[in-house]
């Protein structure tokens, strides 16, 4: 008699994947649990807060995106709120990530022309464990810029307390940082969702499939399943 | 000021042009101050108190005749007292301290918000409380650390060189008051003209390095100040060569449009990867090319 439609029960990979990581359910594996997933979420909200309450300070060839806000005066408040909410939930992250962040001998050479290689999709990948050495430059990158962003944007927040010449330190510093990190933001998101397919479920879901895992990460596909990913 | 006077604008803050029509030629004015006939009477500081309605700020002692240590966002003109050992004796040096309105002025330079801080055809440098966000970039920009922020308004607070009764044909509070003609007002030449002469006479009254102060470093300002002691500018607190600071240039001038191209080109970057290499897909097993392992 009911005419409630039967309930459709969550599936085991989603429910894994809210505090476990590095476990395969059925064909997937779970990449970030929602512990992960939450913390990169809010540092991703609060920096583009910061973005768009800050560019528009920056220059008025992004003015339009202060009337998001109701006008650059309130932008102006928020944007060094935003900033300080940004970067605690950047510590948080930091440590969440930390433990999978030491960059391994044979990475270092990420910083020149193995991320090229990368780009053009020629890299022998058979060693690339959870995060390629690309991931861990660029979560080092981050953190360093924060550090600039938090200690010049202070500066510049209470210029009166310190001497000019600091203060204008701060501007370059806080204008430089920011540049490298829009343009280091802008093929975070390409690599993430466009380049990469598969990859953004990652985030949302928290799993990635086998074939996934098998591509882009073969030895963290190997400790995890125990079995060899196949050489391409 | 509160209201934009009903003048043309030269410049204005965070904006490619100001208003002018090219109809006008409006002369720049200019005040002029002679430290030397100056007597620290402090009727200037009254009269701007008055003319402008500012708050009366608690005095400071400073150890000199000083009314305040430094400018306040309700103390927009202040009478600085110095004395410097001179020839075997002491010189007291008086100097009126306001805002200097610069022909380059670093303020505005500095200033993110459109309209914020304006220059207005006949030189004026006024800050418009509608538009200023208050975010005291113009602290770091200004060489003579003269803007102030106001706690209670939010907003940034100066010496408007009496704009407002400047464009109606007066000349400002602090020149009215003067009891020894130390202070004038008139356009930017004949304030220039009557300094140079001043400064002739102190020559040859033995004052050997006596100055006009009108730096070239922000192109002139719309002060002019008398100096017997020009070799000494810092004897009177003001700075040698004031320029507008080398940070708000970088910022302004290099990294801006650096960061712009910068930013649209890691956009453009992107699209041209993807149109070149495509995504980077993960291949079924029915592919020929799949990244699966065989059955």
């Amino acid at each position: 008699m009911s005419t409630v439609a039967p309930h459709r029960p969550l599936d085991a990979a989603v429910i894994t994947a809210r505090d476990r990581e590095d476990v395969v359910v059925g064909n997937e594996i779970v990449r970030h649990n929602r512990a992960s997933r939450l913390i990169h979420w809010t540092v991703a909200g609060t920096f583009i807060i910061s973005l768009l309450t800050g560019m528009p300070i920056w220059t008025p060839v992004f003015g339009w995106m202060a009337h998001l806000f109701g006008g650059l005066s309130v932008a102006r408040v928020i944007h060094p709120w935003a900033g300080v909410a940004f970067v605690i939930a950047s510590l948080f992250m930091f440590f969440q990530w930390l433990a999978d962040m030491h960059l391994e001998p044979d990475e270092r050479d990420w910083l020149g022309p193995r991320l090229f290689q990368y780009m053009r999709y020629e890299t022998d990948d058979s060693r690339v464990g959870k995060y390629n050495g690309g991931q861990k430059l660029y979560f080092w990158a981050v953190s360093l810029g924060t550090v600039g962003l938090l200690l010049s944007g202070l500066l510049m927040w209470f210029p009166s307390a310190f001497p000019r010449l600091v203060i204008e330190f701060a501007f370059v510093i806080h204008g430089v940082t920011f540049i490298l990190f829009v343009v280091s933001l802008v093929f975070h998101v390409y690599l993430g969702t466009a380049a990469e397919p598969g990859t953004f479920r990652s985030m949302i879901r928290g799993t990635v499939t086998r074939a996934w895992a098998r591509l882009h990460h073969p030895r963290w596909y190997r400790e995890v399943t125990g079995e060899e990913p196949r050489r391409d | 000021m509160s209201v934009q006077q009903n003048l043309e604008i030269r410049r204005s803050s965070a904006s490619v042009l100001g208003s002018l029509s090219g109809m006008r030629s409006v002369p720049t004015v200019s005040k002029y101050i002679d430290t030397t006939t100056c007597i620290g009477c402090k009727a200037c500081e009254a009269a701007c108190i008055e003319w402008n309605d500012l708050r009366r700020v608690a005095t400071e002692q400073t150890g000199t005749y000083q009314t305040l240590p430094t400018l306040h966002a309700e103390f927009w003109n202040l009478i600085r007292f110095n004395e410097r050992d001179f020839d075997g004796g002491i010189v007291w040096l008086m100097r009126k301290d306001q805002c200097m309105h610069c022909d380059e002025p670093g303020c505005l330079a500095a200033c993110p918000a459109p309209g914020a801080i304006v220059q207005y055809a006949n030189g004026i440098v006024d800050v418009n409380p509608d538009q200023c966000i208050g975010c005291k970039y113009c602290e770091t920009g200004c060489p003579f650390d003269v803007p102030r922020f106001h706690q209670t308004t939010g907003k940034m607070a100066k010496c408007t060189l009496c704009v407002d009764r400047v464009s109606v044909g007066l000349e400002p509070a602090c020149i009215k008051a003067c009891p020894t003609g130390c202070l004038q007002f008139g356009t930017k030449d004949d304030m220039v003209a009557m300094g140079v002469r001043r400064v002739e006479q102190l020559k040859g009254n033995g004052f050997a390095n006596a100055t006009l102060y009108n730096p070239e470093g922000v192109h002139g300002t719309g002060v002019v100040t008398v100096l017997a002691h020009g070799d000494h500018p810092e004897w009177y607190n003001l700075p040698a060569d004031p320029h507008v600071p080398w940070g708000v240039k970088l910022w302004k001038k290099i990294l801006r449009p650096l960061g712009a191209v910068a930013i649209f080109g890691a956009v453009l970057g992107a699209f041209a990867h993807y149109t070149k290499y495509g995504p980077k897909e993960v291949r079924g097993a029915d592919d020929p090319n799949s990244n699966l392992p065989e059955a």
